[in-house]
């Protein structure tokens, strides 16, 4: 196996204020990787250096590499291609208010696709790939609000495949769903990993431990411990990490 | 269990009862007595004749009709003349399909098409005035030639070259204030980077807002009018009301561009979609219907305005043929009806329709509102 991502020295800063702190990390293609930790450690954050989303914030600085198949993502690539290779998917589902064909064509077409039928092709493949086409297809030309959560956020999903990203970041992406439609969203997670890594964000143990390989504990904005998920849920060597899987603080 | 209302709150409920009523029975009152007065002139000849009337020289070709060769039913009105003299006149009360009334020629060989209710003043040079319906038929029955020469008044008294200014005024005004106003609030919201300079602008947007429309009248008066000697004209006018409607259209916009959620930028940028991109295909389409309600109030400020177009467009009663020509709107021809002409009564129906076309804007933006909250 390759790295997808190699992490080296990261430090991130909002201002004055450090985020994260000497962060290194090697994330393996096709694999899922679970961020997890207690609200303000720095997980939202880690992932939205992996897109540079954070550039859209005033005052942001970001030291050390960060290696995408090991071309640095801040000077060897360009940021629009960076987030064509890297899709995005929501804690709350944020479908455009248009309708679930525009939705996901979304991106092809900003990218200059025009052409109906490479577009129709790409809609369905993405829909169906995001495993939600059969519940829409008689909709795909209605407003994508009119659906239920968890509807949109495969939604947000399929319109994140639509541009063929290698990777997927997903930040808590089932928390504002019901645990039908989350499980949804994981079967989905662990048929996606065949094709493309998947980074996710998420404060739910069970699910961290249910579909991903491996595991990084992160506190105060430091990576505290990094492994295969289930050495991190049975055996993790960090006492910190012990106390927090087993509900002891965050 | 029932709350017991004491002396001291029923008296404010009082007061505040009488105070609403009193502000309905105003609003009441003035919309009564403006149509009251104004809407029995209401009609099709009102909205659609000119409104100074106009008399030529036109001729006819003699055809058929049931009553004279030249197709035309007649009828008696007694016209009221400036210091109340009054004079009975042959007006044009319907025009047979045989007639060719509708191809005269005026004497520069002009098309000049008679149309109902224009008064038949001479018939090859005989003046008519006074005459009967019978007389008159008679005269154009012993006429032995293939046309006649007429001379005809088209009655004025109608609004339609006011009608045609403000829309024309609208058009123009929103056609520089719009795209200025918006590319301005898409700047402030989307790319200005918060701080001084954002602050400033608000400020100063908000401060024109507050300034009243002489004061803008009185600019306009100077820079367009004057030093660029446009003259009193539509174009002097219109960009004096761009002028007025730059800060409605920016606040507004801003507001419907910063209830635009984060979420649709990110998830759009995300998707690597660039800046442009995603303005364009997300933040204004979702924005439109307040896009939309800015300009609506737009509309309705060019409607209600008076005083900073009567010091840049002028009082001109006729649709202005350049952008150069003056010609005044509804409400403006309703202010100098009634300063200059003491016409009450016409200065009421203008007032009528301009209540009209703002309730209808009103209720526009009402409907608009409506829609973006529901998103
Ligand atoms: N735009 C910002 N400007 C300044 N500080 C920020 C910004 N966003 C986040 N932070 C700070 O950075 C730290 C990490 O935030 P982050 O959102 O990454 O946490 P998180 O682990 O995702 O938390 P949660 O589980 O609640 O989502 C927090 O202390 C937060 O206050
Ligand atoms: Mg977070």
């Amino acid at each position: 196996m390759v790295n997808k991502f190699s992490i080296k020295n990261l430090d991130m800063y909002y201002g004055d204020f450090q985020a994260l702190i000497n962060v290194n990390m090697e994330i393996l293609d096709k694999e899922i990787t679970a961020l997890i930790g207690p609200s303000g450690c720095g997980k939202s954050t880690f992932l939205r250096t992996l897109n540079r989303m954070n550039d859209l914030i005033e005052g942001v600085r970001v030291e050390g590499e960060i290696l995408l198949d090991g071309e640095n993502i801040y000077k060897d690539i360009d940021v629009t291609k960076l987030r064509t290779r890297i899709g995005m998917v929501f804690q709350k589902p944020n479908p455009f208010p248009m309708s679930v064909y525009d939705n996901v064509a979304y991106g092809p077409r900003a990218h200059g696709i025009k052409k109906k039928a490479e577009l129709d092709e790409i809609v369905e493949k993405s829909l169906r790939r995001a495993a939600i086409w059969d519940e829409v297809k008689d909709r795909i030309k209605k407003n994508a609000l009119s659906l239920s959560g968890g509807q949109q956020q495969r939604i947000c999903i399929a319109r994140a495949l639509a541009v063929d990203p290698e990777v997927l970041l997903m930040d808590e992406p089932t928390s504002a769903l019901d645990p039908i439609s989350t499980l949804k969203v994981e079967d989905l997670a662990e048929e996606l990993k065949k094709d493309i890594t998947i980074i996710i964000v998420t404060h739910n143990m069970q699910q961290a431990a249910r579909i991903s390989d491996k595991t990084a504990f992160f506190l105060n904005g430091e990576l505290i411990e990094f492994d295969e998920t289930d050495i991190i849920f049975s055996v993790p060597k960090d006492k910190r990490t012990e106390d927090y899987i087993t509900g002891r603080f965050g | 269990m029932k709350k017991k209302i004491n002396f001291k709150e029923g008296l404010i409920y009082g007061i505040i009862g009488v105070a609403t009523l009193f502000t309905i029975g105003i609003l009441v009152f003035i919309l009564g007595f403006i149509f009251s007065k104004g809407l029995p002139h209401l009609d099709s000849h009102f909205l659609t004749s000119q409104f100074d009337s106009t008399s030529a020289y036109v001729d006819v070709k003699l055809s058929e009709g049931t009553e004279n060769p030249l197709g035309l039913i007649l009828g008696e009105m007694t016209l009221k003349e400036k210091g109340s003299i009054e004079k009975q006149v042959i007006v044009v009360k319907d025009i047979e399909k045989t007639s060719l009334a509708e191809s005269a020629v005026n004497n520069k060989g002009q098309n000049l098409a008679i149309s109902k209710n224009d008064i038949i003043n001479r018939i090859e040079g005989e003046n008519v005035e006074g005459k009967s319906v019978d007389e008159v038929n008679q005269i154009l029955n012993s006429i032995n030639a293939d046309k006649v020469t007429l001379r005809i008044t088209k009655q004025g008294g109608g609004i339609f070259p006011m009608l045609m200014t403000t829309l024309m005024m609208i058009g123009l005004a929103l056609l520089f204030s719009v795209p200025i106003g918006v590319l301005a609030a898409i700047y402030l919201v989307e790319y200005a980077k918060p701080g001084r300079f954002v602050n400033l602008v608000r400020f100063a947007t908000e401060s024109l807002a507050g300034i009243p429309s002489i004061i803008y009248g009185l600019f306009g008066m100077i820079l367009f009018v004057m030093t660029l000697n446009f003259g009193y004209s539509l174009l002097a006018g219109a960009l004096t009301l761009s002028i007025i409607l730059l800060p409605v259209i920016i606040r507004q916009t801003e507001e419907s561009l910063k209830a635009v959620p984060d979420s649709y930028r990110e998830a759009s940028f995300g998707l690597g979609a660039n800046k442009i991109y995603t303005i364009s295909r997300v933040i204004i389409p979702t924005a439109m219907p307040g896009i939309v309600v800015a300009i609506i109030l737009s509309i309705g400020r060019i409607v209600g305005e008076s005083a900073a177009l009567l010091l840049t467009a002028g009082t001109a009663a006729k649709i202005p043929s350049s952008l150069f020509e003056s010609g005044s709107t509804l409400t403006v021809k309703a202010y100098t009806l009634a300063k200059e002409e003491a016409n009450i009564e016409l200065a009421s129906a203008i007032g009528s329709v301009i209540i009209i076309i703002i309730l209808i804007l009103n209720a526009l933006s009402k409907l608009l509102s409506r829609k973006i909250t529901k998103i």
